[in-house]
């Protein structure tokens, strides 16, 4: 009994999985003790579940926002011929979506939908998904600048923490990752037995946390800035790189739709991977990495 | 649904939430020059997204004479009031500008306006020491009768490019976009640019004014800074 007491509580650094530093925990599980990580920093496990709640807020809001003019054009003129997508209604109960000059019904989903006070009405994207889920612009705008804020701050607090700790490396894609990524891919396709050696992240992490981190996130709120007046005059060069206004304004709802993209996959990774040991390692920081494979107590 | 709507009901969690909006006042400030653009890009079509024009007995009878009655009255925190006929203002000196219209719906337009500086109105009428906001009444009133009325304080009523329009695209402003005076601010969206504007009155504060947040939509919940 002593003898597990004393792995309870038994730390050190120690070298896992290739040549990065990590802090191991040795704890006990039954008779034998088990081994954990500390994989996220408080830092991280902060601004990850900060970004869980702004990323609802901000994406619900967001359509309600759309819904207020229900369509993106690439072209600052008004002109029909420019236009990407509308979602409309063209008599009541029928709703349409029209992409790219492709028209397809999409009646009780979208242009036709839940009003959010019992009924149906002409709206784009229906009430279960906007923020309010009735029509309310004021609203969802207020929604939506709040939650930027937070997102904005969470993101600096983890990548300012994270590059003053040096943990940046583990996350960020290195060159020598890239021949990785295809025998990784293999890997969760059954095509290969054992993935290639990796550090705290695979290969496929680092690529999507990278894109998501440093690419999409930044993406999605420069163009979400270029859509303000205001910053249109202390930022001349920003609206005009995207293309005008209404351009920034289809650049913004397509990282919208590839970052709900990230989040699928992400939310489905971690379903199958050992939900409980990730969702608790996001909590705690310890991840458990082999989590049925212990380590009978004698042979610590 | 229902728990949602009482969330975004709470008073307190809509203050946190708005408490943004002093933040991006403050970084974004009030100095900055709203884009140009050129005469090839105007836009075809211009939407209308307003208050309907007014089509009561007062305004009726100002088209039909041309608005040779029209007077814009600047008023309230003045050493020297005024009542400015359109040739007036069309004495005074002109500025054109081609901006963009940001409505907070999300579409844009661009349109040639010209018209004379706020600023140059305001000069007139010397603002007194006590004066921080100017408040624009207007002449459109919504289906239960609320009239439409504006508000900018005097960092935003100076700034070069706020323009009280007679003129769009080369021609006097057709009434349905706000004839004959409205307000162009192109460094916010468009409901601070009012229409149909019949009297400026200089005030220390807008508190007492119909719902009390300086505006016909800022009292429906939107921001008083429309920056953003």
């Amino acid at each position: 009994m002593s003898k597990i007491a004393r792995a309870n509580v038994f730390e050190r650094k120690g070298h896992y999985l290739g040549p990065d530093t990590a802090v191991l925990r040795y704890y006990a599980r039954g008779m034998n003790v088990c081994r954990a990580i500390y994989k996220y920093a408080v830092a991280t496990r902060v601004s990850h579940w900060l970004w869980v709640l702004a990323f609802g807020a901000l994406v619900s809001s967001g359509l309600q926002i759309f819904n207020a003019a229900p369509f993106l054009d690439a072209f600052d003129r008004r002109d029909q011929s420019h236009r990407v997508l509308s979602i409309d209604s063209p008599q009541d109960g029928v709703g349409t979506t029209t992409l790219f000059g492709h028209v397809f019904t999409t009646t009780t989903w979208l242009g036709w939908t839940p009003n959010g006070m019992g009924g149906y009405a002409s709206r784009a994207f229906p009430s279960w998904i906007t923020i309010p889920s009735f029509q309310d612009l004021a609203d969802g705008r207020r929604w939506h600048f709040f939650f930027a804020w937070t997102a904005l701050v969470a993101w600096l607090t983890w990548l300012i923490s994270s590059a003053v700790k040096g943990n940046l490396r583990h996350i960020l894609l290195a060159p020598s990752d890239i021949p990785k990524l295809w025998p990784m891919q293999a890997y969760y396709l059954h095509l290969r037995k054992a993935p290639p050696p990796y550090g705290l992240y695979n290969p496929l992490q680092k690529a999507s946390y990278t894109a998501v981190l440093f690419g999409l996130a930044p993406l999605v709120v420069l163009t979400g800035l270029s859509l303000s007046p205001g910053i249109d005059t202390i930022a001349h060069p920003l609206t005009w790189i995207l293309g005008g206004r209404q351009f920034a304004r289809l650049w913004h709802f397509t990282g919208m739709i590839l970052l709900v993209g990230f989040w699928l996959i992400h939310v489905f990774q971690v379903l199958t991977q050992g939900v409980i040991n990730q969702l608790m390692s996001m909590i705690t920081g310890w991840y458990r990495p082999e989590e049925y494979q212990t380590v009978p107590v004698e042979h610590r | 649904m229902k728990r949602r709507a009482f969330i975004a009901r709470n008073p307190a969690f809509n203050r946190l939430l708005s408490s943004v909006e002093l933040v991006n006042h403050a970084l974004i400030g009030t100095r900055g020059l709203a884009q140009t653009y050129t005469m090839s890009e105007i836009s075809p079509v211009f939407p209308i997204e307003s208050l309907p024009t007014p089509a009561d007995a007062k305004y009726r009878d100002l088209v039909a004479s041309h608005f040779r009655n029209y007077r814009l009255i600047v008023d309230g925190a003045v050493e020297q009031p005024a009542a400015l006929s359109l040739a007036q203002l069309h004495s005074m000196r002109q500025i054109s500008e081609i901006t963009r219209h940001d409505c907070v719906d999300g579409w844009s337009a661009i349109a040639k306006w010209s018209g004379v500086r706020l600023a140059d109105v305001l000069a007139l009428a010397r603002p007194r020491r006590d004066a921080r906001y100017v408040v624009f009444y207007c002449m459109d009133t919504d289906e239960r009768g609320t009239p439409y009325y504006e508000s900018l304080d005097c960092h935003q009523a100076n700034h070069p490019q706020v323009l009280l329009a007679l003129r769009m695209n080369g021609v006097p402003i057709p009434n349905d976009y706000g004839a004959p005076v409205r307000l162009r601010v192109p460094t916010q969206l468009g409901y601070k640019s009012a229409k149909w504007i019949e009297r400026a009155e200089v005030v220390g504060s807008f508190a007492h004014l119909y719902g009390g947040d300086g505006g016909y939509w800022e009292d429906q919940g939107y921001q008083w800074y429309a920056g953003i």
